[in-house]
């Protein structure tokens, strides 16, 4: 093949591959609707190798390590002085002083969105500089193991249960879509689906291109809808005053509860990445996790339920309930991954 | 000929009319004289000796940090009162002193042991074990057999359950009954619901009420979400169980005069979702005990649970002791202090606040064995004989309390369930599930 002719080859496939590229963009959507699909949900937290940054005073103890320095001598004691004593701890919680020092984040940056508009003493910088950004969970969870990746016991095991758990199975479908690149409004609907995932051989990478019928059976509680805009492939949602998120880590049916939750995703014709940000409603999100993950699993992770519900407490920064004299939610962000997928409503199956 | 064809290609069932559907039939097995076999509400057909008390048996059971239960011939259950905690289950370490010492009952003392006369004769599946002091004890199978304090009349399992139970539960006691008169390639499960019926590799199995032994009224498009339960060529009619062919050379089980299926669109085992489809059912040998009048079904995220006549949903306790003997502490005359520090901080006042107990109404009466009204002192937790103000006249389930959840607000809730020690699994609140999509509840 002569060097003219390559190059002559080269340039026609190339155009082609970028038109069939743009075509692919739009036909994706189906009278100006996308589905996509959540496939991994991580509490997001900003990681410097081995913490230097932001856990220079090191990572918390966990039930286990809380539990030898409590009771060294435990073959003196009872069940009722010891396993009971913690468990009773765990799951009446309290915010007294403990004896154990809690180490909160005390690095500036950390991922997450401006939720409030404002720019506080106790906000973080986003790495890419912006300011203002609200995010105490991370606050509270980021110097616990469980919770970093890539191999925090919570971090593994409440992601893989968001592929594996069609109880989890949470999307969205944006409607009145001119554009992926840009349109000024369009409407998110959050149902939640009803179908096991679109995966590859391994069952553990999700596929676009998928079906996913809607739940009207146990679902219609979770539908929300909210109304946002995409500028240069970025959609932004306006926030929605209760999110609920079904969550269930080992077969447990519970849910987290979001305050003025938010989408900032940068979608494709394949998938949807970003940030599901709001305020978590703190007692929700302590009962969430304890629930689904016994004092074993958490030790698995050096996470004390019980210094981390004082933390949780301390650091919420939203919702404040005049009678009870706290605030209910704590900001939040967590890192989302949504894959394409054909939303199908069995209302309008039915109905045709 | 046992079975005749019609002209639409249907076999007549001519005793399909004649049997007693309520009840699970079994196959008669050789056993020993003096153990018969007794129907039960809940979980089929199980063993029982000669004062109609269930047999069970202690099978291992693997732990976070071992084993317990009893290997096969090898009793393990005996009149010594354990003291410590094993460890079986971390974080926690052994040899932590377990509560209320000199109430503390020995492992025969809940469980005694089945014994054997010297002359027993081994029959079939039943053998005769040697316990440590020489005498000899039944064992079905390999397992060594009890019996249960718990159980008072013919017929009760209430000492242990057929119930499927995880790897984090208890090593629990399971009552031994005969096989299931099942053709090959099906299976019973107990659940929530009834006995459920399903195949050895755990579909739901269905049936239609447009079809009859005689008439099949699923054909063509209905084909395309519901597949026949087809018959091996060898395959024969017996009690229960019937054949009808349905085109030349196929033929599908029938079940007490009714087709049986398997729903394609089933995405888990032992699913309910086929039956959301009108006329369809799931099929059980033997169905639930039925729950009192008051009580209601709310649907929630996961599915339908049990609910009080408010729509509170309805949910019960389980706890089994970290002891090498794994002795139970869910029922009302067992220790309470694991329940006290879970509801309430070892608070009563607390628990009955976060836990209340589901209150019967003063015109309600017991149900069943399964749904009993029992009194209870809500300051010991204990069952009590004293029917006055200060006691309770509470619900239970297979004679424990069941509770409601103060976190509750609204019917469909069921923000309690998980709540204590393994998810519940062992010092902790379940709720009652009667139809889960997304779990294991009703198992």
């Amino acid at each position: 093949m002569s060097r003219l002719a390559y190059l002559t080859i080269s340039v026609v496939l190339t155009f082609s591959s970028t038109a069939i590229s743009v075509i692919a963009d739009e036909s994706i959507l189906r009278d100006g609707k996308i589905g996509y699909v959540m496939t991994d949900l991580f509490w997001s937290v900003y990681q410097t190798p081995g913490g230097s940054e932001e856990c220079p005073r090191g990572y918390n103890d966990g039930p286990r390590e809380q539990f030898e320095k409590l009771f060294p001598a435990h073959e003196y004691l009872t069940v009722e002085e010891t396993q009971l004593k913690q468990e009773i701890a765990t799951w009446h919680p309290n915010t007294d002083p403990e004896e154990f020092e809690f180490f909160e984040v005390e690095g500036e940056l950390s991922w997450g969105l401006n939720l409030d508009g404002e720019v506080d003493p106790n906000d973080f910088v986003h790495p890419d500089g912006s300011i203002g950004i609200d995010n105490e969970v991370y606050r509270a969870v980021g110097c616990i193991i469980g919770f970093r990746g890539p191999d925090g016991v919570e971090y593994i095991f409440q992601n893989k249960a968001i592929i594996d758990r069609v109880y989890n199975r949470m999307m969205i479908q944006l409607a009145d879509v001119d554009s992926l690149e840009n349109d000024e409004s369009v409407t998110v609907n959050w149902f939640r689906g009803m179908d096991r995932l679109l995966t590859d051989a391994t069952g553990q990478k999700a596929m676009s291109g998928g079906t996913q019928r809607i739940d009207r059976r146990w679902g219609e509680s979770l539908i929300r809808q909210s109304t946002g805009k995409i500028e240069d492939g970025i959609l932004t949602t306006d926030p929605i005053d209760e999110l609920v998120i079904p969550w269930m880590n080992l077969s447990v049916p519970s849910v987290h509860i979001f305050r003025d939750a938010r989408l900032q995703l940068n979608l494709s014709s394949e998938q949807a990445t970003g940030l599901l940000a709001g305020y978590a409603d703190v007692d929700t999100w302590y009962y969430q996790l304890i629930r689904n993950d016994s004092t074993h699993h958490l030790s698995n992770g050096q996470i004390s339920g019980i210094s981390l519900y004082k933390a949780l407490r301390r650091l919420a920064d939203a919702y404040p309930d005049a009678d009870l004299g706290h605030n209910t939610a704590i900001s939040t962000a967590l890192d989302i991954k949504m894959t394409q997928v054909y939303v199908v409503d069995p209302l309008e199956e039915n109905s045709e | 000929m046992y079975m005749a064809l019609v002209s639409t290609g249907v076999f007549l069932n001519s005793h399909a009319a004649e049997i007693d559907s309520s009840t699970e039939a079994f196959l008669e097995i050789p056993r020993p004289a003096e153990f018969h076999v007794e129907i039960t509400e809940r979980d089929g057909p199980v063993f029982a000796n000669s004062n109609g008390k269930t047999l069970y048996k202690w099978p291992l059971h693997k732990l976070r940090n071992g084993y317990s239960g009893e290997p096969p011939g090898t009793p393990m259950c005996y009149d010594e009162v354990v003291t410590v905690t094993a460890g079986f289950m971390s974080p926690y370490p052994p040899g932590i002193k377990l509560p209320e010492p000199e109430e503390r009952l020995s492992c025969t003392e809940l469980w005694p042991p089945v014994l054997a006369k010297d002359n027993a004769e081994e029959i079939g599946k039943w053998t005769v074990v040697e316990r440590r002091d020489g005498s000899k004890q039944w064992a079905y199978d390999e397992q060594p057999l009890y019996t249960s304090v718990r159980d008072h009349f013919a017929g009760d399992v209430i000492g242990g359950s057929t119930k499927r139970y995880g790897g984090d539960s208890p090593a629990y006691r399971v009552p031994i009954g005969p096989p299931s008169q099942l053709p090959p390639g099906f299976a019973v499960r107990t659940t929530t619901v009834g006995r459920m019926l399903t195949s050895d590799k755990n579909e739901s199995i269905y049936e239609f009420e447009g079809d009859t032994a005689a008439i099949i009224n699923c054909i063509d498009a209905c084909l395309n979400n519901w597949r026949p339960v087809v018959a091996p060529a060898l395959a024969r009619a017996q009690g229960e169980w019937d054949l009808l062919e349905r085109s030349p050379g196929v033929r599908q089980w029938v079940y007490r005069g009714k087709p049986l299926y398997t729903h394609i669109l089933d995405t888990k085992s032992w699913s309910q979702q086929g039956s959301d489809v009108p006329g369809w059912t799931n099929v059980f040998t033997q169905q639930a005990p039925s729950f009192p009048q008051s009580f209601t079904v709310q649907s929630s995220i996961a599915g339908d649970v049990l609910a009080d006549v408010n729509g509170r949903t309805i949910y019960v306790y389980r706890c089994g002791e970290d002891s090498i003997d794994q002795l139970a502490c869910d029922h009302p005359e067992d220790t309470q202090i694991y329940r006290l520090a879970m509801c309430g901080a070892g608070n009563p006042a607390k628990c009955l606040q976060h836990w209340p107990y589901l209150i019967a109404g003063a015109n309600e009466t017991s149900v069943n064995r399964s749904w009993r009204i029992i009194t209870i002192d809500p300051k010991t937790g204990r069952l009590t004989s004293n029917e006055g103000e200060d006691s309770l006249r509470v619900w239970s389930y297979r004679d424990r309390p069941v509770y409601l959840f103060g976190g509750d607000s609204r019917p469909g809730d069921v923000n309690g369930g998980g709540t204590g020690e393994w998810r519940g699994q062992r010092n902790g609140l379940k709720a009652f599930w009667l139809r889960d999509d997304f779990m294991n509840g009703i198992l």
